[in-house]
């Protein structure tokens, strides 16, 4: 134990005197975690620009266009004179939408006949289109109810008995977790894991690359001395000490980390935090470890300091999408999710989302939980042998200093 | 030009990093986001059913909202609290709560809600629950007021303007599918690609330094700055066009994106794109003089660039600053330009803006790193920095 600690405490001197590590593992997480989530912080997509074209010109149709003005998802910003100039507005990305009062449209309403509006939204980009067919069907759906209402009325009933035959079975929506639907509280949460998980890669990867350009060097001895020189990679036991001292720091320095996440990071941009503390710790102990061990297996396999970030950099993209928060994982090949379980950050996406925004307990992610802990010891295996093999090439025969401690 | 893109060619031939990243994982990273959206909208997505009500009318609104296309109604359980406990195991995306009376209150002629709670956590697959759940309800709603209508001795026509006064045509323009896959893919790729792009750019140069060959390099190219990188760049300018063209042989071909506008500004743009993250690449090196930390540079700005492109959360929403920034990088300027002239077909003046974007930064960029770079290639006091 005593000797574990004693690489604990090499290897954050390791860290810490490498500028290249310190900005992988210490700078990135909270250069990231404030720069990534900027342009999501208004959370909400309000006041869309949209067209209208008023062929009508009528008290109503105008009641029509000033009620979507008002609506806080739209902003009537441009009313071109036919549609096909407002298709233009539309091809320039200056408007999201276009609503079309067609001339008539007040006399149908008057003469009881179904009046039709057109409404055009922007459907290559999703939320766009979102904002604007919710905002102009509700517009309408507004307008249309109250002139229902008032027919009904006219026919005898009670206002109470108007809307109920307008609609007997009404659906109330309920958005349970984020009320708003706000993008920043959807998908930062997730990606403030998944740095965890990519800067404990990527920074022990490059540690490792860095110890195989230099297979030997003046190691800072575990009594804190610089003079004496032992090898960067003892064999043996010594292997299993020296990984778990090693694991030891990365565990503390990411438990503090995943403290700061979610508690400071989440009350300064707002998420719901309803976790119970011992779950959640309960819970990122394992995804830590997890973490840490594929960072040290894989980390023997780089020859240099770069190569850890320049292949591991682009799995963040397709990592997020294979946490099933973004894209519905019932729409992924079970043989890719079955894969994408590999990655800690699958399982531990998922789990810290409900624990901490949705308020659930550890039961309700006992599955991810027995996952990230099978993980974390295939993981912790891999590690070792990665460790003995890299400490059998170290005291080889051009080795300086032979055996270990 | 020609010594240098031959030792250029042998160096990539002789290594294994460079292989992997001018080919290998870009190809794995296309299969990878294919494999994943490739199956299409998700159909089926589990909700639970709480019916309180027990009744004609329940059961037929719970085999309807079965009946949607993207909702399947997989839970049965008896009360909220334990559909609740289905929601946050997250076995079940919503649900639904059929109240308690629901069919007498319906019969009276008293309008009785009835709620869908769903997890907004996940807004994407919120979004597809509560629109065929809404679809379900209305359809009942319709069906028992013309019933209802009819019996007061209404007639057809006068009762189904009755039914909706004014009713709004939707036009979803440009995706009139609403394919969220095609909408995605289309710009995931690029995301991707432009990651190995700047990251194989620093690299080449970057590994000439620290491996203390850019004398020999520059000497190679007869002293000149721009011909050394021209000859050194050339060969993964290719690689990536390659492997951008089998993208969008993939996304055009067995996605079914459109291509409504015009393939050879796209294919412009697909070169511009490539040519201005080497660019920036080379700058970066430039700069810094130092392989491990232009690539730390160009993984800050590769990672969330995503992000500040507007894609997923549009421009029109951000703060300034995330305006600001993603204006400042070519990977906004061309996803633009792909959405302009893919599926929305705009005319070749809309993306002018897009292209001289993207020439401004292939032509400034490498005369901002030119100065820096003529000297460090000749300074051995820069080479060997990790």
């Amino acid at each position: 134990m005593r000797v574990a600690l004693r690489h604990a405490r090499a290897e954050a001197l390791r860290v810490f005197r490498d500028p290249g590590a310190l900005l992988v593992l210490v700078g990135a997480f909270f250069l990231y975690s404030s720069f990534y989530p900027i342009p999501y912080l208004p959370q909400v997509l309000r006041e869309v620009p949209v067209a209208v074209v008023d062929q009508d010109r009528t008290p109503l149709s105008r009641q029509l266009v000033r009620m979507a003005d008002a609506h806080s998802l739209l902003k009537v910003t441009e009313r071109p004179a036919s549609l096909g100039e407002a298709e233009g507005l539309i091809l320039a990305g200056h408007v999201g939408g276009i609503l079309v009062v067609p001339s008539g449209f007040e006399r149908d309403v008057q003469l009881g006949q179904k009046a039709r509006v057109g409404v055009f939204a922007d459907a290559s980009y999703f939320l766009v289109y979102r904002q604007v067919a919710t905002g102009f069907l509700e517009t309408v759906g507004t307008l249309s109810a109250g002139i229902d209402i008032r027919r009904i009325e006219a026919s005898g009933r009670t206002e109470a008995a108007a809307r109920a035959l307008r609609d007997p079975v009404p659906l109330l929506v309920r958005p349970l977790f984020n009320p708003t639907e706000g993008y920043a509280s959807y998908v930062v949460p997730a990606v403030l894991v998944l740095i965890l998980q990519q800067t404990l890669l990527i920074g022990i990867g490059l540690l490792g690359g860095t110890a195989a350009e230099t297979p030997f060097r003046v190691a800072p001895t575990p009594a804190g001395d610089s003079e004496s020189v032992v090898p960067a990679r003892p064999r043996g036991k010594t292997a299993l000490s020296r990984l778990l001292g090693r694991s030891l720091f990365y565990l503390a320095l990411y438990s503090a980390y995943a403290v700061l996440v979610f508690t400071v990071v989440y009350r300064l941009y707002g998420f719901p935090e309803r976790s119970r503390a011992l779950d959640l710790s309960l819970f990122a102990l394992p995804f830590l470890l997890a973490c840490i061990f594929l960072a040290l297996a894989l980390s023997s396999l780089f020859t240099r300091r770069e190569t850890a970030m320049q292949v591991l950099l682009f799995t963040s993209l397709p990592s997020v999408f294979l946490a099933g928060f973004a894209w519905p994982l019932e729409a992924v090949p079970s043989w890719l999710r079955a894969v994408s379980l590999l990655v800690p950050s699958t399982s531990g996406i998922t789990g810290f989302l409900r624990l901490t925004e949705m308020g659930a307990g550890l039961r309700h992610v006992r599955f991810e939980w027995l996952v990230l802990w099978t993980l974390a010891g295939a993981y912790f295996v891999m590690a070792w042998l990665a460790e003995r093999r890299s400490a059998a090439r170290d005291v080889g025969p051009a080795s300086p200093v032979p055996g270990a401690e | 030009m020609k010594a240098v893109l031959r030792r250029e060619m042998r160096r990539i031939a002789t290594r294994r990093l460079e292989p992997l990243l001018l080919a290998v994982l870009p190809a794995l990273a296309l299969a990878l986001t294919w494999a994943i959206f490739s199956a299409g909208l998700p159909r089926d997505l589990p909700v639970a059913v709480v019916d309180r009500d027990h009744s004609r009318l329940s059961r037929q609104l719970a085999r309807m909202i079965d009946a949607t296309p993207t909702v399947r109604v997989s839970e049965r359980p008896a009360d909220p609290k334990a559909a609740e406990e289905l929601i946050l195991a997250g076995r079940v995306y919503a649900y639904v709560l059929l109240p308690e009376g629901l069919e007498r209150s319906v019969k009276r002629g008293q309008a009785e809600p009835v709620v869908a709670y769903t997890n907004a956590q996940l807004l994407v697959p919120a979004s597809l629950v509560r629109r065929d759940l809404l679809s379900a309800t209305s359809t009942l709603s319709a069906g028992i007021k013309r019933r209802r209508l009819r019996a007061a001795g209404e007639t057809g026509a006068s009762s189904r303007a009755r039914f909706e006064p004014v009713r709004a045509d939707i036009h979803a323009l440009f995706n009139p599918q609403l394919n969220y896959v095609s909408y995605i893919f289309v710009a995931l790729f690029p995301a991707l690609l432009h990651i190995f792009v700047l990251l194989a750019a620093v690299n080449s140069v970057g590994s000439e330094l620290r491996e203390g060959t850019a004398g020999e390099w520059l000497e190679t190219a007869g002293g000149s700055v721009p011909r050394a990188l021209a000859g050194k760049l050339l060969p993964s300018t290719v690689a990536f066009l390659a492997v951008a063209g089998a993208a969008m042989g993939v996304l055009f071909g067995l996605a079914g994106v459109p291509t409504r506008g015009s393939l050879a500004l796209l294919l412009l743009g697909t070169l511009l794109f490539v040519l201005a993250y080497q660019a920036i690449g080379v700058l970066i090196v430039a700069l810094s003089a130092n392989l491990r930390f232009a690539t730390s540079v160009a993984a800050f700005l590769a990672s969330p660039a995503f992000a500040y492109t507007g894609i997923t959360f549009p421009t029109m929403g951000m703060p300034a600053f995330a305006r600001f920034w993603g204006a400042l990088l070519p990977l906004t300027h061309y996803l633009k330009l792909l959405v302009d002239q893919s599926m929305k077909g705009a005319p070749g003046s809309v993306s002018a803006s897009s292209l001289l974007a993207l020439l401004a930064f292939v032509f400034v960029v490498p005369l901002l790193a030119w100065p820096r770079l003529r000297r460090i290639l000749r300074d051995e006091r820069f080479w060997g920095r990790r």
